[in-house]
């Protein structure tokens, strides 16, 4: 089919040019320019396309690359114009004829590498542990980068609960995706994860094997990299479980999108068994728990909301925990801006783009005591945020706080009855 | 790289910062169309002002280099208006996007020309206010774009156009020399040089402050959808809401093609897609006056054999209604690759006939026309679907929109009733005025602009340009 | 010379040349064609034209060597009441226009000040709005389209016949409140109303201020009204102010409506009136003064604005929306005062109008004063497309202070 010759690039064909994405584009948002917008990044991947625009062109690189990959347009587009696919296509042919550039290769090659990535992770526990990822936190760069990796911070020390039982009645088994960064430093959201999922009715089971998504290495345009990791994941879960559990919002658009990744068929099955924590735990209702009174403004992630288009199940989590009072602050839908491994390889863009929604929650009234987002990459990013904005506003994943709900009603405590 | 004068781009740079002055293929190109892509053209330099200082500078710059240039909003714009070609600077004003006040007593805001419409609309709504015109774009377009085009919208037939709503203006001309026009309280302070101002197209200069009327939200807001077994029945019923001298806040139809469109978009409102033609009218005012309203128009409604009607009570409702009528302009890029779309306004009791013309002209040249339209005022957007890739499908589109746009001005209408002229409709201006009135258009557009170097080339054909020029003043 | 220029336009217009009172020749044409042409000869001659309507609003005494009346333009081309439009040529008067559209259930919800058989033309080249500008709007909102004669004998249209029209430059608006400077208004296209099936008046009585905020309350509260308006004691000829709220709609949706309006204006009592009486009669009051001045006052400032525009013309009859804002004086006063009071006001940014006075006080003070910086040389150029040698005797911005 001629279709398949044209790749993602044949999915831009429906824009019209209206300009619907460009409110809804972080980065246009941000500077005014049309080069930073949707409409006139498809026109730059057209004339890419058709060789009218070289895949060496810095404009070109500058303009593509400054893209968030955060699909807030898509979502906004009435006439179905595959933006995501036509980037992918684009990068691809970038990354063919100029490489990676250094930065990008360097970070994606840590998360590519055990050897490199478990001494990158103790380093970082160790700076979050001692206090140090606080107390250096700050507007400046360095002071950023501090203060994502105090975001990740768990927001009490945990002890050690009693395995709780089932409340709900039996779903299924579902298998847990660790990932990279979320084993390595959000542990504490999958044992939310796993704790949530138990009490709702399902068997959660570990898998051994699996690595990272792969997800960032796919955005940034190294597909041969993102397919490597893909094949290694698709051989440890296959028929391990009913479901594969999510709890991260970017490794979810991915691993859903494995059948388009791959091309086979058990990739194609695996990927539809993907689930977002939220949407498992939504089927079975949840089940409610015990009453957490806060303030929470909810963020959702680009890669649940656009990517995945999972919107409600993020909200019903929520409304099963009495006494939260829940908003969605104006500008939540928009990108955070930190999108992968944008946020280092694009550090200005990146917090221009964050600056309108820590802006916002500076602005809300009442203040809020918490921020909820479902994506490791977005709650470093809006923590960091807020730190170099000295707001003491926790961030932390819905689940985190469905399970605190259910600590609230007594279900992890020893002497609770069954 | 860009034709540019470097010395020109240094000159540039200087006023605004090197990043904001686009030289490059890539990012000029990315400028070559506005909403309507069928034109296209690509600027010589693309530069972004941040501040009415810099915009007054670089005007103040390109007077003394002869340069001609266009300024531009979202770039949302329906005529090719806001194109700039090789030889013209393109100004984006994108940036100036500060509402600089709103009082709520006065019920005004002033804001800078790139301020996108639906943002004031919401910053005035902890005022229980908003800003009355709401063209489809609005979520994108500009308030300075707004006022170039004199830009309309669903519900301009209650409300009106942004001409309405624009009380004051300060601008640069193109020679660089400032002017204040009018008064917040809306007093044109001289002759209407803000009447004239409004839907200029960019040919008179740059606003670079915009006071605006703001309208209270309305107590009672109800939206009704109707739905009719052919297009004819739907436009007579149209016909007797209006007579009955009830003004409906809007009054919009959709065919069956373009109701299919929006259907099998994001945007699904829920519109019948086995009906002929939809009609939404949304009725506002106090409670009891919607209420009474309501029954009116569902009586009208019911006699001109609507098939079923709903009613949208609830923000929520209501909002996913007017969803599809609002995207259906973009939806069509569902049916096919490319569009043109006509904005000919008719006397409304010629709706039907014209409706017919139009189908029977689709037919004879057997291509897909889809109708989405203000219907309360006239205002038709026949949106033909093709392919530019095929030759002899443009060549019948060309022909079977002339056809369309004849048929109109026949019926006494006129070739654009709120998209403007710009580029595209440019060919049509002589089917509605007579040479002497083209050329005394064109002489006060030299009033404004001796030079003709703001946005050159558009809205009247240059040939009429040439014919009279008034006599130097005694 | 007013010889020749009886010969010249005997020849060309044969029965329709006469002279006035004040043995100005006067010519009377009765189509556009014939206003270009009369316009276009007086162009090639040098003449200066002083252009009449009705004779009922402004005074007839401008010097000239020609007179043009619009009074032979008396003709209403159409109504279409399913599209609610008129074309209606310029010099017809404002109460034969009513009647013609009240045969087919439909107005043009102007109701400017001076005697109901005001021309067309007139309203529109002052654009004095009356109360009803409330709810419809400014003069300027109901006009689609014209046919103007310029000074140099050509005949321009501008605009259409439909409600919705971008297509060209909006020219319509230089003619409406032009003065007479960018023109003669040949023909217009008018934008008609439904006539609507109930119509309540109500009257308050009392001091301005206590109305005033009576009246801020109705137009806070959305009452749906056509009028909502202040008329200063002199204007009804008694010792108090009034306020006029007129509500038109449904018989239901009216008496619903108005009963609002009396919630909203509290302790300030709104008494039922005779219907539009009390308003046509107030339109006419404004007569009597020699000047009638209007200020682009933001409604909030109407009551300080009131009592400056008086301490500084003198006493007059008033006229004041707290709706869209807006006052209207009209009463005996001097060039030196006018401007006085232009001084004034330009720094709160509201500009005073000069709608009508004898013609020493027009050449004086002008109709707009002298403009804003920028404005000026703008104006003058504008102008010079329809008057480029200055027939038009259309005093704008008068002489220099």
């Amino acid at each position: 089919m001629a279709d398949d010759s044209r790749g993602g690039f044949a999915a831009l064909d429906p824009c019209v040019h209206c300009g619907f994405c460009l409110p809804a584009c972080p980065t246009y948002l941000a500077t005014g320019d049309e080069a930073d917008s949707p409409r006139g990044r498809i026109l730059l991947m057209r004339a890419l396309e058709r060789g009218e625009l070289r895949a060496d062109d810095p404009a070109l690189g500058q303009h593509l690359d400054a893209c968030l990959g955060c699909r807030g347009c898509e979502g906004a587009c009435p006439s179905g114009v595959g933006y995501g696919r036509g980037l992918e296509s684009a990068r691809e042919r970038i990354t063919a004829t100029v490489g990676l550039p250094a930065a990008a290769r360097f970070v994606l090659g840590i998360f590519a590498r055990r050897r490199w990535w478990r001494p990158a992770v103790t380093m970082a526990r160790w700076f979050r542990e001692t206090g140090l990822a606080r107390r250096f936190r700050g507007p400046t760069r360095t002071g950023f980068l501090f203060g994502m990796l105090d975001a990740t911070t768990p927001d009490r020390p945990e002890p050690t609960p009693r395995p709780p039982r089932a409340r709900s009645a039996p779903r299924g088994t579902v298998a847990l995706f660790r990932g990279c960064v979320m084993d390595g430093l959000f542990d504490h959201v999958h044992e939310a994860t796993r704790r949530t999922l138990i009490v709702n009715g399902y068997t959660v089971v570990e898998v051994e094997g699996q690595v990272c998504c792969g997800a960032l290495h796919d955005h940034a345009g190294d597909r041969a990299a993102a397919r490597a990791l893909a094949r290694r994941n698709v051989a440890a879960f296959l028929g391990q479980a009913d479901w594969i559990v999510v709890n991260s919002a970017g490794c979810g658009a991915l691993l859903k999108d494995l059948g388009h990744l791959l091309g086979s068929p058990e990739a194609e099955a695996l990927g539809r068994s993907v689930r977002d924590v939220t949407e498992l735990l939504a089927a079975a209702g949840p089940v409610t728990g015990g009453p957490v009174e806060l303030e929470a403004c909810y963020d959702p992630p680009c890669h649940l909301q656009h990517a995945q288009r999972v919107h409600r199940e993020p909200l019903a989590v929520l409304d099963a925990i009495p006494g939260l009072r829940l908003r969605q602050l104006p500008g939540a839908d928009r990108c955070c801006g930190s999108a992968g491994i944008y946020g280092a390889l694009h550090p200005e863009m990146s917090r221009a783009v964050l600056d309108e929604k820590v802006a916002a929650i500076a602005a809300a009234s009442p203040p809020p005591d918490v921020v909820l987002t479902g994506n490791p990459g977005c709650l470093m990013q809006i923590g960091a945020g807020l730190g170099a904005a000295d707001l003491p506003i926790p961030v932390a994943h819905p689940v985190e706080l469905l399970d605190r709900s259910y600590r609230a009603a007594g279900w992890y405590d020893p002497a609770s009855p069954s | 790289m860009s034709g540019a004068d470097p010395d020109l781009v240094r000159a540039l740079g200087a006023i605004v910062g090197p990043r904001w002055v686009k030289i490059r293929d890539a990012e000029r190109r990315t400028y070559e169309a506005d909403g309507l892509p069928t034109h296209a053209s690509v600027p010589m330099v693309a530069v972004l002002p941040g501040s009415k200082a810099e915009v007054i500078a670089i005007v103040r710059l390109l007077h003394e280099r002869r340069v001609a240039w266009v300024a531009r909003g979202a770039g949302t714009g329906l005529s090719g208006g806001a194109l700039a070609d090789a030889e013209t600077v393109l100004i984006p004003l994108t940036r100036m996007n500060k509402i600089l006040g709103i009082d709520p007593t006065a019920r005004r805001a002033v804001i800078e020309p790139g301020v996108v419409n639906a943002r004031l609309s919401e910053a005035a709504a902890p005022f229980g206010l908003g800003y009355a015109p709401d063209p489809s774009s609005q979520a994108a377009c500009t308030i300075g774009g707004n006022v170039a085009e004199n830009a309309g919208g669903p519900h301009c037939l209650k409300y009106g156009a942004t001409t309405a709503h624009v009380v004051a203006l300060e601008v640069v001309l193109p020679d660089g020399s400032l002017a204040t026009l009018g008064c917040p309280q809306g007093e044109p302070w001289g002759p209407d040089l803000v009447g004239l101002f409004v839907g200029s197209e960019g040919m008179f200069g740059i606003a670079l402050e915009i006071t605006v009327r703001l309208e209270p939200v309305p107590a009672a807001v109800r939206t009704l959808l109707a739905d009719f077994g052919s297009v004819r029945a739907a436009t007579e019923s149209v016909g007797a809401i209006i007579a009955s001298g009830i003004v409906p806040a809007a009054l919009e139809l959709l065919d069956q093609a373009c109701v299919r469109a929006v259907e099998a978009s994001i945007y699904a409102a829920g519109y019948p897609t086995d009906a002929a033609a939809v009609l939404l009218v949304e009725l506002d005012g106090t409670r009891a006056a919607v209420e009474a309203e309501t029954m009116m128009v569902e009586r009208f409604l019911t006699e001109a054999g609507a098939r079923t009607i709903r009613s949208a009570e609830t923000a929520e409702a209501r909002a996913r209604l007017w969803q599809g009528r609002k995207k259906a302009f973009g939806a069509m890029g569902r049916i096919a690759p490319d569009l043109v779309v006509q904005d000919a306004v008719v006397p409304r009791s010629a709706l039907p006939d014209v409706l017919d013309t139009i189908t029977e002209v689709g037919r004879r040249y057997d291509l897909t026309i889809a109708n989405v339209f203000h219907a309360g005022d006239g205002n038709l957007h026949p949106n033909i679907c093709y392919d530019h890739r095929d030759l002899a499908l443009r060549e019948r589109v060309h022909r079977a929109s002339k056809e369309i746009m004849e048929a109109c001005v026949a019926a006494g209408g006129s070739i654009t009733g709120e998209h403007g002229v710009g580029a595209d409709k440019m060919e049509y201006m002589p089917l509605i005025f007579d040479p002497t009135s083209l050329a005394t258009m064109c002489a006060v557009r030299r009033a404004f602009d001796p030079a003709e170097r703001a946005n050159p080339r558009k809205v009247v054909p240059t040939r009429y340009c040439r014919e009279w020029r008034p006599e130097p003043i005694r | 010379m007013s010889r020749l220029i009886l010969d010249l336009l005997g020849a060309e217009f044969g029965v329709a040349v006469t002279r006035d009172p004040d043995g100005l020749p006067r010519v009377a044409p009765r189509t556009s064609d014939e206003t270009a042409a009369a316009l276009g000869l007086a162009h090639r001659h040098g003449w200066r034209v002083r252009v009449e309507g009705r004779g009922t609003w402004m005074p007839a005494d401008a010097p000239a060597d020609l007179v043009v009346t619009t009074t032979g333009l008396d003709r209403i081309g159409s109504i279409a009441p399913a599209d609610l439009v008129a074309t209606v040529q310029a010099g017809t008067p404002l109460r034969t226009l009513a009647a013609a559209l009240a045969g087919h259930r439909t107005w043009l919800a102007l109701d400017p000040p001076g005697s109901p058989d005001r021309s067309l033309g007139s309203v529109l080249a002052t654009a004095t709005a009356g109360p009803a500008r409330h709810r419809f709007g400014p003069v300027r909102d109901h006009v689609l389209g014209t046919t103007v004669a310029t000074a140099d004998g050509r005949l321009v249209r501008a605009g259409g016949t439909v409600v919705k029209n971008v297509a060209g430059f909006d020219l319509t608006k230089l003619q409406i409140g032009g003065f007479g400077g960018f023109g003669i208004i040949t023909e217009a296209n008018v934008r008609l109303r439904a006539m609507p099936a109930a119509r309540r008046t109500a009257v308050a009585t009392g001091a301005l201020d206590p109305l005033f905020h009576a009246a801020q309350a109705i137009v806070a509260a959305e009452v749906d009204a056509i009028v909502i308006e202040l008329l200063s004691p002199m204007v009804t000829g008694s010792a108090d102010w009034r306020l006029l709220v007129e509500i038109a709609g449904t018989e239901a949706g009216a008496t619903s409506e108005l009963a609002r309006a009396r919630d909203a204006a509290g302790d300030v009592a709104l008494m039922p009136a005779s219907g539009g009486a009390l308003g046509v009669a107030a339109g006419q009051a404004f007569l009597e003064g020699p000047v009638s001045i209007r200020a682009g006052a933001l409604p909030a400032s109407l009551p300080d604005i009131a009592d400056l525009v008086v301490e500084e013309l003198g006493p007059g009859r008033m006229s004041l929306g707290p709706g869209r804002g807006g006052l209207r004086w009209s009463g005996t006063t001097s060039v030196e005062r006018i401007r006085r009071l232009r001084g004034l006001l330009a720094h709160r940014e509201i500009p005073v109008t000069l709608e009508r006075a004898p013609w020493p006080i027009r050449e004086g003070a002008g109709h707009f004063g002298e403009l804003r910086e920028g404005v000026a040389p703008l104006s003058a150029r504008v102008r010079a497309v329809f008057d480029p040698t200055g027939v038009l005797v259309a005093p704008l911005e008068g002489r220099d202070g």
